[in-house]
């Protein structure tokens, strides 16, 4: 059920918010099989429910999200709770005093907490193996990998355990668990949405965004987080061009039938040394996770998770020099890349390489070589995030088959004509059953 | 919403070249100023050179002596590739080009390379400063005989022909020579503080660059560079410049791999090869040409060598920049005992379970490092 549907029915009276919570709660006890929830909120969320039904027996208006359960992955401040980050190293940290600012939004706009949900320690991965809280689960199929690092809530949307969920996105965190569990995965504009509360990983380039089941759900959200209307861009007016290069090398052979589909006119076009970005991308994600943990490094490595630990104190050894390089070279490319697609409004692209891979045998195929998953899922999505240009993951449509999903990129501000687009995808289609729109899990959850 | 607003990535050392440029063409500094911004100009060269006389080693500058190949390529440069082009500038003459200006065209083409810039860029790139010192001293002392025996050969100039030429082996021994030998004598004493403090190198480099083009520019406009010729002549005029200029550039980059060059001597090749002096050039225009046509002579010369200098800077930001890269890259720690130096330098010691994996991880970040540097890709 979207979010915008369960609005609308609490707003409406039809469905009490405390009838909804208690519906997501019941589901998230029943999914423990796919370990995407590090904690539950109960006492928050039927209180939070409490006051939404309370307003609405007022005859007040809770807002656009009235009584909608959701969740944050585990490094959002909730009031009252450590902000782990996915961690046991702060699982006895002082608790946050103030709840991050995106929650502090979606509360006023009726949306009701109901889990932190689980992730790669530290955001530090593409695939969401945690060794506290457990590999999170493919709600598509529970032996894959569901994606990271914001793999928890991916794989609660997926799951249709709740309408949506926030994430953070550093070099592709929310746009690869997407693309993987079949949703829709929301990248803005490097800084368009609030990050105060949020633990950072990599500053240059984290970002907060949602993850939902509808372009709808994703406008309603996009509206209350950013406090502004999505303003209508007309999709045929846009002007939309095909990624090629490294991005067509490296991409399931549906992903370029679907692309070619959507746009087959449109022009193909390669941004300029794409490899250097990615390699540049990872230098200083590398650089700014580790000095970021280079004093708890010293401190206790040996609490951080074993799958990020080593890569932290490798970043915490990297040459400062090296890192200045990355940053100049950054400042060039996002100049080239704003010559290059200066021309278009959305940019068509592979989110994640390949579908889900299996848990048993986390690596993937870049390149003709056999490559770990962990590092190496977020290909296509590294060098984008490096631009600070907006990114939507959209899922093909595949009932019956793993998801796999695209990437529509915008120009810096362009979230409304990528969500314009994607909408005219979801519902007009090229194939009359629409080429994009989440397919349900084959497994019945919950 | 937040917009990411960027500003264009412009080398700043250009910006100031334009700040600079801009500034004479406003003030130019004139009369008695004008001579004490000279001698600012000449004391900030001479430091130059006296820096760099005292950072490189004996060693060094004996192989810069000695580098005879690279010194043949920059005068065959100078003295060989540019008077052709200049030649070939002459059928221009005329039905597109004022013949006065033709003739300056291929007058700046037969003179020597600049010393002061050629070394300075060199050393902003990381190139073989010893080789560039010697290169670039070597072709403006040979240029004192050669340039005036070219000109007799190539022009007719209508001048005294009389040059000052012991006047301008007195200024490169005074300015240029005696301050790099004094500071080499005393880099028995001050070379570890220099060593140290490399960094003040660079700001010494650039503003004497600086010091220079805002002198040189200064004078040209006292000298009403803007109103000696029409628009469309000084477009065309910058035109050829820049054509004469890439044209040399390119033909000692191709010439630098096809000898094999190190890139520390091909950026000497590339920097001293490809300039002209516009100090030497003056003075020789002076002497060589009748009064009446000196000022229109030297007009190629005062916008080629604004030319070269942007040029240059660009190039040598582009340079330093990929030195600097190479350089980080080397830096990356490799294997389980650079590693734990690297570490304890940061302050945390790598537990042994950890070393294998901080290892491997280091080995992936080395191979981004090489993509990012253009080496693997």
């Amino acid at each position: 059920m979207q979010a915008v549907d369960i609005a609308a029915a609490v707003r409406a009276g039809h469905v009490r918010a405390i009838d909804m919570v208690e519906r997501c709660l019941a589901g998230l006890a029943q999914a423990d099989h796919l370990a995407a929830v590090t904690r539950v909120l109960a006492a928050r969320a039927r209180a939070e429910a409490a006051q939404v039904d309370a307003a609405i027996a007022h005859g007040h208006d809770p807002g656009p999200l009235a009584g909608v359960p959701y969740g944050v992955k585990d490094l959002f401040d909730v009031v009252g709770l450590p902000t782990t980050a996915g961690s046991s190293l702060y699982a006895d940290a002082a608790p946050a005093t103030h709840d991050a600012e995106a929650i502090c939004r979606l509360r006023g706009a009726g949306a009701v907490l109901v889990a932190t949900l689980n992730m790669d320690e530290f955001a530090y991965g593409f695939a969401t193996i945690n060794a506290t809280h457990g590999t999170t689960r493919n709600p598509h199929d529970v032996t894959r990998l569901a994606g990271g690092s914001s793999g928890g809530s991916a794989a609660v949307v997926a799951a249709g355990l709740m309408a949506f969920s926030l994430g953070t996105d550093t070099n592709g965190s929310i746009r690869v668990p997407a693309s993987l569990t079949g949703i829709y995965g929301l990248k803005p504009t490097h800084g368009a949405l609030p990050m105060a509360g949020v633990f950072p990983f990599a500053e240059s380039f984290d970002d907060a965004g949602p993850f939902t089941t509808s372009v709808a759900d994703m406008r309603c959200i996009w509206q209350v987080l950013t406090g502004s209307p999505v303003d209508g861009a007309a999709p045929t007016d846009l002007r939309v061009a095909r990624l090629g290069g490294r991005f067509r090398d490296n991409a399931d052979p549906d992903q370029l039938a679907a692309i070619d589909a959507i746009a087959p006119h449109a022009p193909i076009i390669e941004l300029p040394e794409i490899a250097r970005a990615r390699s540049a991308a990872f230098l200083i994600t590398a650089f700014e996770g580790g000095a970021l943990h280079a004093d708890a490094l010293g401190r206790a490595a040996m609490q951080f998770d074993p799958a990020t630990r080593d890569r932290l104190m490798a970043g915490a050894l990297l040459p400062r020099a090296l890192y200045d390089e990355a940053l100049a070279f950054r400042r060039d490319f996002k100049q080239q890349t704003a010559v290059v697609i200066a021309d278009y409004d959305v940019l068509l692209a592979p989110a994640a390489p390949c579908v889900a891979p299996l848990i048993a045998d986390p690596r993937i195929v870049i390149d003709g070589g056999m490559v770990p998953a962990r590092s190496d899922l977020g290909i296509h999505t590294q060098p984008i995030s490096f631009t600070g240009l907006p990114a939507l993951s959209v899922p093909l449509r595949r009932p019956g088959r793993l998801p796999l999903g695209l990437q529509l990129i915008g120009k810096p501000g362009g979230e409304a004509a990528l969500m314009a687009f994607a909408e005219m995808l979801e519902g007009t289609g090229l194939t009359g059953q629409g080429l994009t729109g989440i397919a349900s899990p084959v497994e019945e959850l919950a | 919403m937040r917009r990411s607003l960027s500003l264009p990535s412009v080398d700043p050392f250009l910006v100031w070249l334009v700040a600079v440029v801009t500034a004479a063409s406003i003030l130019p500094v004139r009369g008695g100023i004008a001579g004490w911004f000279g001698l600012a100009t000449n004391l900030a060269v001479a430091l130059l050179f006296f820096l760099h006389g005292a950072k490189l080693s004996r060693a060094s500058i004996l192989g810069g002596i000695g580098n005879w190949r690279l010194h043949v390529l920059v005068l065959g440069s100078t003295y060989v590739l540019f008077p052709l082009i200049g030649l070939a500038t002459t059928a221009l003459d005329g039905w597109l080009i004022d013949p006065r200006l033709g003739v300056g065209l291929l007058f700046l083409t037969l003179l020597p390379s600049t010393v002061q810039s050629s070394i300075a860029f060199t050393a902003l790139a990381r190139g073989n400063v010893a080789g560039a010192v010697c290169s670039a001293s070597l072709s403006n002392l040979l240029g004192i005989g050669l340039t005036p025996l070219l000109v007799g050969l190539l022009l007719r100039t209508g001048g005294t022909g009389a040059l000052s030429s012991w006047g301008s082996v007195q200024t490169i021994a005074l300015q240029l020579l005696v301050p790099f030998v004094g500071g080499h004598l005393l880099r028995p004493l001050i070379g570890g503080w220099v060593d140290r403090n490399k960094a003040i190198l660079q700001p010494v480099d650039r503003s004497s660059i600086l010091l220079v083009v805002y002198t040189a520019f200064s004078a040209a406009v006292v000298n009403g560079i803007w109103t000696k010729v029409t628009v469309p002549q000084l477009g065309l005029l910058l035109v050829l410049s820049a054509v004469i200029l890439g044209l040399v550039m390119v033909a000692n980059v191709l010439v630098a791999r096809l000898a094999g060059l190190p890139r520390e001597d091909a950026i000497v090749l590339l920097f001293c090869g490809s300039k002209k002096s516009l100090v030497s050039g003056v003075p020789m225009a002076a002497a060589l040409f009748a009064p009446a046509t000196v000022g229109m002579v030297v007009l190629p010369l005062m916008i080629f060598h604004q030319l070269q200098l942007f040029a240059c800077a660009a190039l040598a930001g582009r340079f330093s920049r990929q030195a600097n890269l190479a350089e980080a890259v080397s830096r990356i720690p490799q294997g389980s005992e650079q590693a734990a130096e690297a570490a304890a330098a940061r302050g945390f010691t790598i537990p042994d379970a950890c070393m294998p994996g901080v290892v491997a991880n280091l080995a992936l970040l080395g191979q981004h490092a090489k993509t990012l540097s253009g080496g693997n890709r």
